[in-house]
């Protein structure tokens, strides 16, 4: 009996010790992968902060490791487009912060790093070569190699040298990780970022088509990234590579007028497009399906009310003043009209239609499908085939040079010729401001160092289209350039 | 006897064996933990000496072991440019009595004593009165005499050389310990130096030649000089080849680094170029040149250096100064040069005092600007991250040079931040006027100039560098610039002699 009493008492025992073990190796399990930490308070102390280094919850399935994003330029220096560490890809990074704006640090058990809207959406600027840049959140980030960044990453994992001993040894000489984080590190992140990042070169086939030209600095295939990450389609023949757009004020587009988003009108509203370009940067579905949300109306007030940045250069008033009568007389009809907002027949317009190519009604409605499925709510892609772009608003225009909807055209001034009298070759991505002829420089020594050559021959760069004011005198050109710096 | 008995004592003698077995690894971890795992440095009472010999933590990551710190200049006599003179004919000050030179800290790692740098081999200097007389040691002066790309060179071809085996430094060792009527070294340090410790030591020196190799495309920097911040490049390992030639060259003198508390008081633009005003960061930034990480500086004992230096008085002028001439000279000083340099040798206020001149009015030699970008003061920024508040977060790019205090200044020749002019005297002269060549690296004090004498090519067989200002042939070394009416050269030669006596108080 009391023997019987006895085993029956050491069951218990080994019962509790296994729940006790359970317990503490889950608590731990919980502590070192999964619990949340909040972003220290000065990440949120101002809207534009929030913007600028706001984590939007891409931390859980699109964040590296933070020792291992820190440690990779080092390693694979020779990736990158140049010299300079993260730095060579664009980025727009102000002295001072530790990641590059756009880039969000968040504990999820572990620091990871993570992107989010203002990688891709915050302008810089130079007033001079012997300046420093001013950044603006919303802008268009004009100097990001986004995809030497998608190859950059790829390509790490790729290399055998990306293994556990190579960035152990290279997180040593910078950080003292405590013993369970190293073999944490070793034996499950490192091994995991791998096989995540290997992934991916599937998803990025189309970009490291050999036949297609390089995006450069400043653009971003933004539909093939939803037809090949979002629905997982084949790679076609299609490619668009078109710059990053400004993205504030976005109140200005009244779906209710019948205006669209997008370059090609892909979109049906603001909050559309917030949710899809997020949904695209946690590269799933939301990890918190709430919080997503709040994330999201928070985005949709931000981007509504931020408004476009004024001209960093003297205005000559008069001038621009003359140049509002041009401006009446030839733009308004389509940039200050009930227009505005809305398709403009790619045979009316006339610029390069290979955009058009990378999107179709059919993506449109799986790619709603799939949103519907993750559970979120939104009025979604346009769903009918891409037939023209849109009648562009000129906020904030001086900024968003290169112009057109590829990037094809330098300056405004470039624009108000006719197309076999815009630059053939140029350079972009350089920061320093040309106020003459309203752009940035991209000619000259340093414009060719610093950004990515481009050819308007190459496939979808074309710049022909859009030869308004052409014709105009060189009086009125200057006076309606000179009012184009006022919006 | 049962059977049970019997197997009893197969287990209890299992069981004996098992804990003599254990008690015996238990010692045996215990001795190999004494052994290797003390982190101990030698630590000094005298704050200056701290400063010179102490250590900031260096030797955890490029600590050589003492005794093959000792062998290395003898068995590698012939790469030494001046072989009788060991580690001194790569500029090093020893001090009498001391085995190591001014700059180099011992501590007790990984089971041997390892050495290797602190602030003071850049920041420690000696001056002669006349060539017959005792070289007096000055801690926080720039290190006039060390030539650092001579000790690298050396260092690397050492590395590269064929006696660079266990063998021959092991053999070298025991004839300097046999000469220091010691005896050999204990076995176990030589089995981990026979078979490990050399290799490794071979292969980073290799390592740290190649990642160092864009140097050898720089103009020779002599003496006194080093390029701050294209090393950092290569610590984040940009592909330097690739950068633009006109930000490959830095080359600036040591500066002095006393009086740093009112410096840093006053926020001042520290660095040549004013690209930091946090001093704490600057110290942790100069540290990593003498060759901490964020892991292993030593903290406790970098604050003692710190603190230390903020308080230390550069040296008074050592040698005869004429009161009433100098006291004619204080208010051409403070007519020209008090709102940028500070009221005067204790008193760093002014108006423009510590802040950056943009270049093209101070028009001294560009290349230390442009050799600091706005690329690599953003990659800085990651530098000690998640080491708290000691993340770098100040470092700015600037577009022209800082106006520095001139406490010190005598101590601080040769002059401008590429260190171009050899005397205050040839400061207060138009660049035209200014010496083209002069030698650096002789310690010997020009009283009547103020800076060093820099007319003597060689002296018992050491011999000193050539610099030449051209900016053609050595593009970093231009003498122009810090001239016109505004910068006293324009003044009378009464003016001049008055002002330079007045300089010498500071």
């Amino acid at each position: 009996m009391a023997d019987e009493q006895r085993k029956g008492y050491r069951w218990k025992l080994a019962l509790l010790v296994l729940v006790i073990l359970v317990v503490v190796f889950g608590a731990i399990g919980w502590y070192k992968f999964f619990r949340e930490e909040a972003q220290p308070d000065w990440v949120t102390a101002t809207p534009d902060m929030r913007f600028m280094y706001g984590s939007i919850g891409a931390e859980h399935d699109a964040g590296l490791p933070y020792w291992i994003f820190f440690v990779l330029p080092r390693m694979f220096p020779e990736k990158l487009p140049g010299p300079g560490g993260y730095a060579s890809l664009g980025v727009a990074w102000e002295q001072g912060q530790e990641l590059p704006i756009g880039f969000t640090k968040k504990v999820v058990g572990f620091p990871r790093v993570a992107n989010n809207c203002a990688s891709c959406h915050t302008a810089s600027y130079r007033k001079s070569p012997n300046d420093n840049p001013v950044f603006v959140p919303t802008g268009p980030n004009h100097t990001l190699n986004l995809q030497a960044f998608f190859r950059f990453a790829v390509d790490c994992a790729k290399d055998p040298r990306f293994n556990a001993d190579e960035i152990m040894s290279q997180i040593a000489l910078v950080y003292d990780l405590p013993f369970l984080d190293k073999l944490i590190y070793r034996y499950v992140l490192i091994p995991i970022t791998k096989k995540r990042l290997l992934e991916r070169e599937k998803q990025f086939q189309w970009v490291y088509h050999k036949e297609f030209p390089l995006w450069g600095r400043g653009r971003d295939d933004a539909m093939n990234l939803t037809k090949y990450f979002l629905l997982n389609w084949p790679m076609d023949d299609s490619i668009g590579p078109t710059d990053m757009p400004s993205i504030w004020n976005l109140k200005k587009y009244q779906p209710e007028k019948g205006m669209l988003m997008n370059l090609a009108g892909d979109s049906h509203d603001a909050r559309s497009v917030i949710i899809d370009s997020a949904l695209g940067l946690l590269a799933a579905a939301p990890h918190d399906s709430e919080d997503f949300r709040k994330q999201i109306d928070w985005l949709v007030s931000y981007l509504s009310e931020k408004q476009a940045p004024k001209f960093p250069f003297p205005i000559d008033e008069k001038l621009a003043e003359s140049g509002k009568a041009v401006f009446a007389a030839n733009c308004a009809r389509c940039h200050a009209s009930d227009r505005t907002g809305t398709r403009v027949p790619v045979e009316e317009v006339g610029t390069d239609s290979e955009r058009l190519k990378t999107w179709s009604k059919k993506a449109a409605v799986e790619s709603n499908k799939v949103v519907r499925n993750f559970g979120i709510e939104r009025r979604g892609l346009v769903e009918n085939e891409p037939s023209g772009y849109i009648a562009a608003f000129l906020d904030g225009i001086w900024l968003r040079a290169p112009y057109l909807h590829n990037g094809s055209v330098p300056s405004l001034r470039d624009l108000l010729k006719p197309a076999a009298e815009r630059p053939k070759v140029f350079y972009r991505g350089y920061d320093v401001y040309d106020p003459v002829n309203v752009g940035f420089v991209t000619e000259g020594e340093e414009a060719q160092r610093v950004g990515t050559r481009y050819d308007v021959g190459e496939r979808a760069s074309g710049n022909q289209g859009h030869e308004y004011g052409t014709d105009l005198s060189a009086k009125e050109k200057d006076a309606l350039i000179e009012y184009l710096k006022t919006l | 006897m049962d059977e049970r008995s019997s197997i009893d004592r197969v287990f209890s003698r299992i069981g004996l064996i098992t804990v003599v077995f254990l008690v015996l690894a238990l010692l045996g971890g215990v001795f190999l933990l004494g052994r290797f795992g003390a982190d101990t440095p030698v630590d000094y009472k005298d704050d200056s000496d701290h400063f010179k010999y102490g250590s900031l933590g260096s030797e955890h990551e490029f600590g050589v072991p003492y005794w093959i710190w000792r062998a290395l200049p003898e068995l590698f006599q012939d790469k030494l440019p001046l072989p009788s003179r060991g580690w001194q004919s790569v500029g090093f000050v020893f001090e009498p009595g001391k085995d190591l030179p001014v700059g180099m800290s011992k501590r007790h790692y990984l089971g041997f004593d390892v050495v290797w740098l602190n602030c003071a081999f850049c920041h420690a200097g000696t001056v002669r009165e006349t060539a017959q007389s005792g070289a007096k040691v000055y801690a926080a002066m720039p290190a006039n005499t060390f030539d650092f790309r001579a000790f690298m060179r050396f260092l690397f071809a050492t590395g590269e050389d064929r006696r660079f085996t266990p063998q021959d430094i092991l053999r070298q060792i025991d004839t300097i310990r046999k000469r220091e009527g010691l005896g050999r070294l204990p076995l176990i340090d030589r089995l981990v130096l026979r078979f490990y410790g050399i290799y490794y030591m071979r292969e980073r020196i290799l390592t740290l030649r190649d990642r160092l190799s864009f140097i050898k495309d720089e103009p020779e920097w002599g003496p006194g000089r080093v390029d701050t911040f294209n090393p950092l490049k290569a610590y984040f390992n940009f592909p330097i080849e690739q950068l633009p030639q006109r930000e490959r060259i830095g080359t600036t003198d040591f500066p002095s680094i006393w009086n740093q508390g009112q410096r840093e008081a006053l926020k001042m633009n520290l660095h040549w170029d004013g690209n930091n005003i946090s001093l704490e960061e600057r110290n942790r930034s100069a540290a990593m040149g003498a060759g901490i990480t964020p892991p292993t500086g030593d903290r406790p004992r970098m604050k003692r250096v710190a603190d230390w230096l903020r308080k230390l008085d550069a040296p008074p002028y050592p040698f005869k100064i004429d009161k009433t001439l100098a006291a004619d000279g204080a208010p051409i000083y403070k007519k020209y040069c008090a709102e940028c340099h500070g009221a005067d040798g204790k008193n760093f206020h002014g108006e423009y005092s510590g802040k950056v001149v943009p270049i093209e009015n101070i028009g001294t030699d560009r290349h230390r600007l442009d050799s600091y970008t706005y690329d690599v003061a953003v990659n800085q920024n990651m530098i000690f991250a998640e080491y708290g508040d000691e993340r770098f977060s100040h470092f700015r790019k600037t577009f022209g040079y800082a106006n520095s205090p001139l406490d010190g200044i005598w101590l601080r020749a040769p002059y401008l931040h590429n260190g171009s002019v050899p005397t205050l005297r040839d400061l207060l002269q138009p660049s035209a006027n200014r010496p083209k060549t002069f030698y650096r690296g002789y310690d010997v004090y020009d009283q009547k100039n103020v800076g060093f004498v820099t007319d003597v090519a060689e002296e018992n067989g050491k011999k000193f560098f050539l610099y030449d200002t051209d900016e053609n042939k050595e593009p970093g070394n231009s003498n122009k610039g810090h001239e016109g009416k505004r910068y006293g050269t324009e003044l009378s030669a009464a003016e001049k002699d008055a002002l330079l006596e007045y300089l010498k108080t500071f």
